[in-house]
């Protein structure tokens, strides 16, 4: 057989099966006042010009087809997926903003049924190409695999950036950017290799961080914008498991301070004032200017467990001076949620410095496992607070962060199956005002989150690739002393 | 030499699951090939007999391909005894349950990439690097072996083929034709070297030795060695020694080498008791007749107690046989009540305590096992969600045993109780568990067994594992002040279940000497009968007083009843 017989054999069949692809519109469909049973619920969402086609599932039985914009697409297997060049077409017709219209058809006895028509807004604000996360077991205290791995949000690509296999199957969190900057990156690494690394534009070290002046070694990360410092909180934290709670487990600290640390001298230093006797500090933010330190703080309850219920955070703030590392010498309560019953955590600062999103909840300070958390933004020009209606949901929210052009949000939410925590993203605009989220996509979104037995932790936007390679970052954590952190 | 139920535990290591995404996950990691196979076969380890037959069969697999192997040079059957040297060495090696069987499946792939490249009669060089590279991503690192064994065959002047393995004809001879060889081991080391470069694997230890089929990180007992070296010892020394009588002194040398095999099991079995094994097969299999007598081995150990106890209440023969064996105090029902550490039987003890969110505590921090899920685990952490109504949570378990098919059964018949309310609540066990999570709300595990249970038995006092874990747990506390209040709470009200006979037991004697207690309100036989003490118990009560007196020989007879216990047994 010759090669041009073989090349035009490949091509009919390629064309053939283009065409037998592609279906036509159901013609005299039925149309039923009701929404379409599809997962995830993409309708009416906005999401960015750049992002990986939303592949969908119809949930109903029979055969499905689905009208987006002037294309047909049959269902596979009740999957709607959206070719890479032709998802790419219908986001380029909406430069300046818009919407794809979609309509899905389903047969039942014999005869078409479309369900209400729904949109899919598209914002002209890109997102950050990659969001970063780590893929645990949720909660509860052992796993054998987690990782913290880093995603293309304009494809499906997904690569590792740190896998515990590497490392003695330690624990593996708090990854952490400064503005979604992939060259700064901190984590820790825990038990067996572990320690604390930075990466830092190429340089990678590793840092043992316990002190003799402080509790624990160095937990929730927050970086300054100049790069040069990164707050952490210090926490002594523990773990129980409740009877037939809904919220299944209680995080708690029997204590924690708050404590900064200057990347160049691998000193921390503190304020009598974040680092009380008589309160727990936790979940450090520096603002976008990098002259205030945002914090949660409660007045310190115990014993714990038996008082877990009575601690409740409110956020404040203390001036910081990134010329020599020093604090103000007052607090400025920014949110007294105890005085209103409730406790926050999670403080993330827009980068244009107008906007705090945080997780409001009944009480102390792990919200992930609180049912009742939700997302609240404070609009810190008049320091109005409201919770994120339509963002929300009866579940948990928590977790999130903010794109580097404060357009999008990135959090973490329970609302699908109320214990595998799976990436929403949301989008903000100038003046606050927020749409619908949408989930993280995938090729086959059905399949792929029910099989998936690990949960999304911290997912954070990043503006680039982490390319600091794995080896160096193992090598760095089985093979190097590591550098002890003095108290300044 | 091999324990066949220690080759059993296996089968809890892993979840081979029929799924696209699973079986492509594990052929992309080095030596995935070699694991896929490993794990598709430890599937069927259930049955602890097909598991030592299976491994027999593997062993024996090897066996022969040594010998056919090396029988070019030796055409006779008399190289078999020798060719099993190193199946006997491998098979002892895995006694030790953190060498995975992927050790013995990325051997077998070698050997057949020997026997391929044996048969190879042109380019053998290329052919040799080409086999090291597909055998180093497929087979892991015993693809060094591969690469040694060929290197070593092609400086073997014995076989004909040996003659055209460099890279030019009519060379055959010289010895920097023989050094291009050479290039099958580099071939090996710029593959570990790509893979240890690559993150693919943790160390250099992994990317060479059989580190990569131990445990994450823990470190590798030399006895794993005496295989790996062994078999290209074998392979290649057995081809190069000459005369026609190995048949005896391989024979002997085979029946020699069972005496160090056997003290690497025993070794092994120090350190990875055989009789934990036993308990932990029969646990996850839920065989609880199989349980009891597995335990009649050593009773009076604590940890086997709580086996033998659990046993004993999910065949709801607690009360009734708990003083049949020699039991050592409460520690016997659960000996680690805040320990969340791996541990399957601790999950079904909490389990059969009703303490169901204890159970869930315990089973998910076991779910994930060695080489992915513990199957025993994934069943109760669904059947813990089916209890709590987390359906969507019960439907990924569940979805995640269908793609096994072992437990594919067990999944579709939970698979109707998904959104099902009335089903779940009218099932026996899921019943019992949902009315128990009704309880008064508190931390797990984390006081002690009897504060644990008292919420549960007033949320659910029908649970009647529940119930007889607690008036064990006090009975064996000789608490008899508890045991008292505890039947006039739950043994008290028409329904209650009859009182079992050791508590009758210790309620006629704390009736007798309750007279003479300080700081105990007496109480009379009145208070007995009313409270389910049979005058039968009573008759005998009078009879072991009278045995009391008349000494240790006529105790004898009362050694199962609680008299005895309470007054000769220290605890």
């Amino acid at each position: 057989m010759g090669m041009k017989r073989i090349i035009g054999i490949f091509i009919l069949s390629a064309v053939l099966a283009t065409v037998l692809s592609c279906s036509s519109r159901p013609e005299g469909a039925a149309a039923l006042d009701e929404e379409a049973p599809v997962f995830p619920d993409y309708k009416e969402v906005t999401v960015p010009a750049n992002i990986a086609p939303l592949n969908f599932s119809f949930l109903g039985e029979g055969k499905a087809v689905l009208l987006a914009g002037d294309k047909v697409i049959k269902s596979r297997r009740g999957v709607f997926k959206f070719s890479r060049r032709g998802w790419k077409k219908m986001l380029s017709a909406c430069p300046d903003g818009g919407s794809i219209s979609l309509t899905v058809f389903a047969e039942k006895d014999g005869k078409w049924l479309s369900y209400r028509p729904f949109n899919i807004h598209v914002s002209p604000d890109r997102i950050d190409p990659w969001i970063s996360y780590r893929l645990i077991p949720p909660g509860y205290q052992g796993w054998q695999e987690m990782g913290i791995y880093q995603r293309d949000l304009e494809t499906y690509s997904e690569k590792a950036i740190m896998t515990n296999d590497l490392t003695g199957g330690n624990c593996l969190n708090c990854h952490t950017y400064r503005n979604g900057d992939p060259s700064k990156m901190v984590f820790h690494a825990r038990s067996s290799f572990g320690g604390t690394v930075v990466v830092n534009e190429g340089e990678v070290e590793k840092l043992n961080t316990k002190t003799d002046s402080t509790i624990s070694a160095l937990v929730y990360p927050y970086w300054h914008p100049s790069g040069e410092y990164v707050a952490f909180s210090v926490n002594k934290t523990l773990q129980a498991f409740y009877n037939h709670d809904p919220n299944r487990i209680e995080v708690y600290d029997e204590a924690s301070d708050v404590v900064v640390y200057d990347v160049r001298t691998h000193e921390i230093t503190w304020s009598p004032l974040t680092k009380a006797e008589d309160r727990f500090e936790t979940f450090p933010t520096f603002s976008p200017d990098g002259k205030w330190l945002y914090f949660c703080s409660a007045e310190a309850v115990g014993p714990m467990p038996d008082k877990h219920r009575e601690a409740r955070y409110g956020l404040y703030r203390i001036a910081f001076n990134p010329d020599d590392c020093s604090f103000g010498d007052s607090l400025e309560c920014v949110y007294d949620a105890p005085a209103e019953g409730f406790s926050v955590s999670f403080p993330r600062i827009s980068p244009d410095g107008r906007f705090l999103c945080l997780t409001r909840h009944g009480f102390g300070n792990f919200s992930i496992w609180h049912k009742d958390a939700d997302l609240w933004m404070i609009d810190l020009a008049d320091g109005s607070i409201k919770p994120m209606t339509g963002v929300n949901s009866d579940d948990v929210e928590s977790f999130h962060t903010w794109s580097s052009d404060g357009k999008w949000l990135v959090f973490s939410s329970r609302r699908d199956d109320s214990l595998y925590t799976k990436p929403y993203f949301v989008h903000i605009d100038e003046n606050g005002a927020w749409a619908k989220p949408f989930l993280l996509p995938q090729k086959n979104p059905v399949a792929y989150y029910k099989d998936l037995m690990k949960s999304y932790n911290l997912p954070a936007f990043t503006t680039g690739k982490v390319s600091v390679g794995e080896r160096k970052l193992t090598d760095i954590l089985r093979k190097s002393p590591g550098t002890d952190v003095k108290v300044k | 030499m091999v324990n066949r139920f220690a080759l059993a535990y296996r089968e809890q290591q892993q979840l081979f699951l029929f799924d696209k995404t699973y079986i492509w996950g594990t052929l992309l990691k080095v030596g995935g090939l070699a694991t896929l196979l490993a794990r598709f076969i430890v599937q069927f380890f259930w049955n602890p007999t097909v598991a030592l037959i299976l491994t027999l069969v593997l062993l024996a697999l090897s066996a022969f391909m040594t010998w056919v192997y090396v029988r070019d040079s030796r055409k006779d059957w008399k190289t078999i005894p020798v060719c099993l040297i190193p199946s006997v060495f491998i098979g002892a090696s895995l006694s030790d349950n953190c060498l995975h069987l992927e050790y013995l499946t990325a051997i077998l792939l070698v050997q057949a990439g020997l026997l391929i490249f044996k048969n190879i009669k042109t380019r053998k060089v290329m052919w040799g690097m080409a086999l090291t590279i597909i055998l180093y991503f497929t087979a892991g690192s015993a693809a060094t072996i591969f690469a040694v064994c060929a290197f070593l065959r092609s400086l073997s002047p014995l076989s004909p083929s040996s003659r055209s393995l460099s890279l030019s004809k009519g060379s055959n001879g010289r010895w920097f034709d023989k050094l291009t060889n050479l290039a099958i081991p580099a071939a090996a080391a710029i593959c570990g070297a790509a893979a240890y470069f690559a993150a693919l694997v943790p160390t250099w230890a992994a990317a060479f030795t059989p580190a990569l089929y131990y445990d994450l990180d823990a470190s590798l007992p030399w006895m794993h060695w005496i295989g790996w070296i062994c078999l290209p010892l074998f392979l290649s020394l057995f081809r190069l020694a000459k005369g026609r009588h190995l048949f005896l002194p391989g024979l002997t040398l085979a029946a020699l080498s069972v005496i160090p095999a056997e003290k690497i099991s025993k070794k092994i079995e120090e350190t990875q008791p055989s009789l934990a094994y036993v308990l932990e097969h029969y646990t996850n299999n839920e065989d609880w007749d199989g349980l009891v007598k597995a335990c009649e081995e050593a009773p009076w150990l604590p940890r086997v107690a709580n086996y033998l106890n659990m046993a004993l209440a999910w065949k709801g023969e607690l009360s009734d046989r708990l003083l049949s064996y020699d039991q050592g105090g409460p520690d016997g029902l659960v000996m680690t009540i805040k320990d969340r550490a791996v541990d399957v039987a601790q999950a079904h003890i909490m389990l059969a305590m009703g303490n169901v969110a204890a159970a869930q505590d315990v089973a998910f921090n076991t779910l994930s096992s060695l080489n992915g899920y513990c199957p025993a685990m994934v069943k109760i952490n669904a059947q813990v969600e089916l209890m709590r109504g987390c359906y969507d949570v019960a439907d990924k378990y569940i979805s995640l045993l269908e793609k096994a098919p072992h437990y594919r059964g067990w999944a579709r018949e939970h698979r109707r109780f998904l959104h099902d309310d009335a089903a779940v609540e009218a099932d026996p066990l899921l019943g019992n568990g949902r009315r128990n999570l009704s309880a008064k709300d508190a931390f797990v595990m984390y006081t002690n067994p009897m504060s644990e249970l008292f919420p549960i038995l007033d949320a659910n006092p029908k649970d009647g594992r529940a119930l007889e874990y607690g008036l064990c747990y006090l009975l064996l506390s000789k608490d008899l002040n508890s045991v008292k209040h505890f039947i006039t709470d739950y043994y008290s009200s028409p329904d209650s279940p009859e009182l079992p006979r050791i508590a009758q037991e210790a309620m006629v004697f704390y009736s007798e000497y309750s007279r003479n207690m300080e700081g105990v309100e007496p109480f009379g036989l009145d208070w007995c009968y009313e409270h389910g003490v049979m005058p039968e118990t009573v008759r005998r009560f009078e009879e072991y007083q009278k045995a009391a007196v008349a000494g240790p020989v006529a105790l004898g007879r009362f050694k199962g009843t609680y008299w005895y216990y309470l007054v000769h047994k220290e605890i």
